[in-house]
């Protein structure tokens, strides 16, 4: 009897596990796992000067050797970089913010930064950088997820 | 001789012997490395649901916690329930008291032991009667460590 019940159990763990979704699987789903190395992405005007000032950020931000994963938003007034530390690095997380802080700060002095090491804000600018490859996913739409996500970060409880 | 055992009679000094001859060793090391994986069990579902709560809600790694902590004592306190938790501590030890599982279990355990006293003065009155300790200071020392924490904010050290 007793046998039974786990049989049925975990019959019934794999049929729920199995109703996982269409089975289209992108990368922000998998960020959480996996080191996805995101393109920088810039919510407004395209122009060259945003393009290689974004890009210089993400490539600054990388070079710092205890990180592994670096995505990088930037929006009118604020730019979001979200990363992954290093297992063994988890301990200095303080640390390493303040030094980024104060990197960006003194290379970026006219830009507005929100850094987070935190894995829902990497995981959500990722979505947002792949939701806007999408043409119908307009600008407004775009402003107003990293706005969410920056709120998402001040939040304390 | 020793002072301690100067007092005693020579029936009872030879009783001590003898029952230390048959007392059973404890198994210090079998007890440590138990405790090790039974806690390290727990914290590992613990660490899955706030992975849960983080992929599948709007939670930060932040705020996760709170969601988690209340889901571990929830799903701990079933298990009490269901007899389960109590073959666990059995087998665990330590590893299952400490984390904050074993707080749902000694609130659910208590509450279930005086039941036949009544629900005012049975199971309300009783269920903390072991949570009460770990709850009392509990806040006390958080009340201390963010005394601790302003003063040293408001001299400018931290």
């Amino acid at each position: 009897m007793k046998k039974r019940h786990l049989w049925l159990s975990a019959a019934l763990l794999i049929a729920i596990t199995g109703c996982s979704g269409d089975g289209e699987v992108t990368e922000s789903d998998l960020a959480l796992l996996k080191t996805t190395n995101p393109p920088p992405t810039l919510i407004e005007k395209n122009t060259k000067e945003n393009l290689d000032l974004v890009a210089s950020i993400e490539h600054d931000v990388e070079s710092m050797k205890e990180l592994y994963d670096v995505a990088v938003v930037k929006g009118d007034s604020d730019t979001l970089v979200a990363y992954k530390v290093k297992h063994l690095q988890r301990f200095h997380m303080k640390r390493i913010e303040k030094k980024m802080n104060k990197m960006l700060e003194e290379k970026y002095p006219d830009e507005n930064f929100t850094v987070s090491s935190d894995y829902k804000i990497f995981i959500e600018a990722v979505e947002l950088q792949e939701k806007m490859k999408d043409p119908d996913f307009s600008d407004k739409k775009a402003k107003k997820k990293l706005e969410q996500i920056i709120k998402l970060k001040k939040e304390m409880t | 001789m020793s002072k301690k055992n100067s007092n005693k009679t020579p029936e009872q000094q030879q009783y001590e012997q003898l029952e230390q001859k048959h007392e059973l060793q404890r198994p210090v090391l079998k007890n440590c490395i138990r405790a090790f994986w039974v806690g390290g069990l727990i914290c590992a579902v613990g660490q899955a649901i706030t992975y849960f709560y983080i992929y599948f809600f709007n939670f930060t790694e932040q705020t996760a916690g709170n969601p988690t902590v209340a889901t571990m004592i929830f799903l701990s306190m079933l298990l009490t329930g269901f007899g389960v938790y109590d073959r666990l501590g059995q087998f665990g030890g330590a590893g299952s008291a400490v984390p904050v599982t074993g707080f749902g279990n000694a609130v659910i355990s208590a509450a279930i032991e005086h039941r036949t006293e009544g629900f005012v003065l049975g199971v309300g009155g009783n269920m903390f009667k072991l949570a009460g300790a770990v709850i009392l200071f509990g806040v006390f020392s958080a009340f201390v460590v963010a005394l601790i924490k302003t003063l040293l904010g408001i001299w400018g050290v931290i």
